[in-house]
């Protein structure tokens, strides 16, 4: 991206145009919802590439996050004899933070990148422009259902995240460790509450990191310069577009909804 | 990936399914409207005066090893007890009906946990029963109330004298507070008052009449007790011949430091509050 910004005024006004062209984007994506409702075969089949091709990461990694996360706090509380609290940061943290923002952006690395090659290829090898030719809206069949399907898979994937991390920390604490069990239950269940933590925390994020980094992998698909080196530039540009847009929503959101 | 059409939408669907029952776990299990799942236990009460930070779940231990968990905490209708049920395992079926039910601190900052320990009566309380005997959580408070303040204090059978020492600053001394010397317990403070005119605070010592060789140009200072603990006033002796008497002022004093002034001065070597602080020592 640099090679392409010989001046530092060039980089901002660039930024501004691409987040405008975005949002103008993403008003189209949302326009020609109805419209691919005709086509919701191929939003299972998307929903089908982008969340259930994506467990096996979700789940490895939020395991282990899980963890090394228990792993962490146990000896940082011990030293104050606090190792029974432990469960509870562990779900707090997964919960309201690492939860959301890791599977983001395993999301962005996992599903984004493809979802942006695939369409990027389609437009280099003309099949976008085929399409319209053959009077098939191109957004309503490949651009909303990618989408949607990023919508609909990012929450998902969280609980599976989130579910897989206490399992680790579990596994970690009580079985390892020598946490009592029920201690660690217990202080998980007094402390998470279902509205601030769960619906808030889990859902609510995984569901505007979803639609950032879907809108981004889609945005930056059908923009790509039709050219193989447009192709890998758009990749890259989704995972770092995506990671900041994460990172800086989650700052946002957290403020709001804390 | 060439599979027909159908095995996207069954991956699909159990990829929903799988998302949904992550949700529900989470929900159910590990938040505040989780459901206690009971294996083969019995259920015995418990009644307290006060369970501090008792909570539902929390561990029952006999000597230590954990035999069940607390299902219920709730006010018992019209008293102002609280009623505890205790979910005790199948196993541990023979509980004298004697036994003392406590609540207990893991650790000095640990979670609380209701221990039992047995009496010696050949009953065992039954499914449903009570244990009559039990003892409420202390309040760390009234604990070190008891550590540093009126509990050590030495009581004035032998009658006390009175002398006066007065401070820029006595931090959180109060009334009742020990006055020490060599670390020992002399006696305590009587008053703590604010001076209207000379605007520093005037402290009345009531010090056991059996130390009465205090010589009279001894200093007084107000210390902490550890870094948390409460505040005493200490007297070091001086090396006048005569001794303080009932009431005289202690003119050497020293008063409190407070822990901002300390972390100030350390941050901001040389600021203008050192002027300030300068009179706050020996005067």
């Amino acid at each position: 991206m640099n090679a392409r910004a010989p001046q530092g005024n060039n980089v901002v006004t660039q930024s501004l145009a691409q987040i405008g062209a975005c949002g103008l984007f993403l008003l189209t994506l949302l326009g020609a919802i109805p419209r691919s409702f005709r086509y919701l075969r191929e939003t299972v089949r998307q929903l089908w590439f982008v969340g259930a091709m994506s467990l096996t990461i979700i789940m490895v990694c939020g395991l282990f996050v899980g963890m090394v996360l228990m792993l962490q706090l146990y000896h940082v509380l011990s030293i104050f004899g606090g190792t029974s609290a432990s469960g509870m940061v562990v779900a707090l943290s997964v919960y309201r933070e690492l939860g959301p923002v890791v599977t983001a952006l395993l999301f962005a690395g996992r599903a984004g990148t493809a979802v942006t090659a695939e369409i990027g290829l389609m437009r280099a090898t003309d099949q976008i422009d085929a399409m319209e030719m053959m009077a098939v809206d191109p957004i309503a069949y490949v651009a909303t259902p990618r989408f949607l399907a990023g919508l609909i898979a990012m929450p998902l994937l969280c609980c599976v995240f989130c579910a897989m991390a206490i399992f680790g920390g579990h596994l970690v604490g009580v079985t390892w460790l020598g946490i009592d069990n029920g201690t660690f239950w217990s202080n998980m269940t007094a402390q998470v509450d279902i509205h601030t933590d769960i619906v808030n925390g889990v859902l609510l994020k995984s569901l505007a990191f979803g639609a950032v980094v879907s809108l981004i992998a889609v945005f930056q698909g059908f923009t790509t310069p039709p050219t193989s080196e447009g192709v890998a530039y758009a990749t890259t540009r989704t995972v770092v577009a995506s990671s900041i847009a994460i990172l800086a929503l989650d700052f946002v959101l957290t403020a709001f909804l804390m | 990936m060439s599979q027909p059409r159908s095995s996207y939408a069954v991956g699909t669907g159990l990829f929903i399914v799988l998302g949904f029952a992550a949700l529900a776990y989470l929900a159910t299990q590990t938040s505040s409207v989780a459901n206690v799942r009971q294996g083969d236990s019995y259920v015995v009460e418990a009644q307290f005066t006060n369970i501090g930070q008792l909570k539902e779940r929390a561990p029952v231990k006999v000597a230590g090893v954990r035999v069940g968990q607390v299902q219920s905490i709730a006010l018992k209708p019209g008293g102002d007890v609280a009623d505890v049920k205790l979910s005790i395992e199948k196993a541990y079926d023979r509980i004298p009906q004697d036994s003392v039910a406590t609540i207990f601190t893991s650790g000095l900052l640990g979670d609380q946990y209701v221990g039992i320990e047995y009496g010696s009566s050949k009953q065992v309380v039954a499914a449903g029963g009570t244990l009559a005997r039990t003892k409420s959580t202390q309040p760390l408070e009234e604990m070190l109330g008891k550590f540093f303040g009126a509990g050590g204090v030495v009581d004035n059978v032998g009658g006390s004298y009175t002398v006066k020492a007065s401070f820029t600053n006595v931090g959180t001394l109060s009334a009742g507070a020990p006055v020490k010397m060599a670390g020992v317990v002399i006696g305590s403070v009587q008053s703590v008052h604010a001076d209207p005119v000379k605007l520093n605070a005037d402290v009345v010592l009531a010090i056991d009449k059996r130390y009465d060789a205090i010589p009279d140009d001894s200093s007084a200072a107000v210390f902490t007790s550890g870094l948390i603990g409460s505040q005493y006033v200490a007297i070091q002796p001086g090396g006048s011949p005569d001794a303080l008497k009932d009431g005289d002022e202690m003119i050497l004093t020293q008063s409190a430091l407070q822990l901002e002034d300390l972390i100030g001065k350390f941050l901001v070597n040389g600021s203008p509050g050192d002027k300030k602080d300068a009179g706050a020592g020996n005067k």
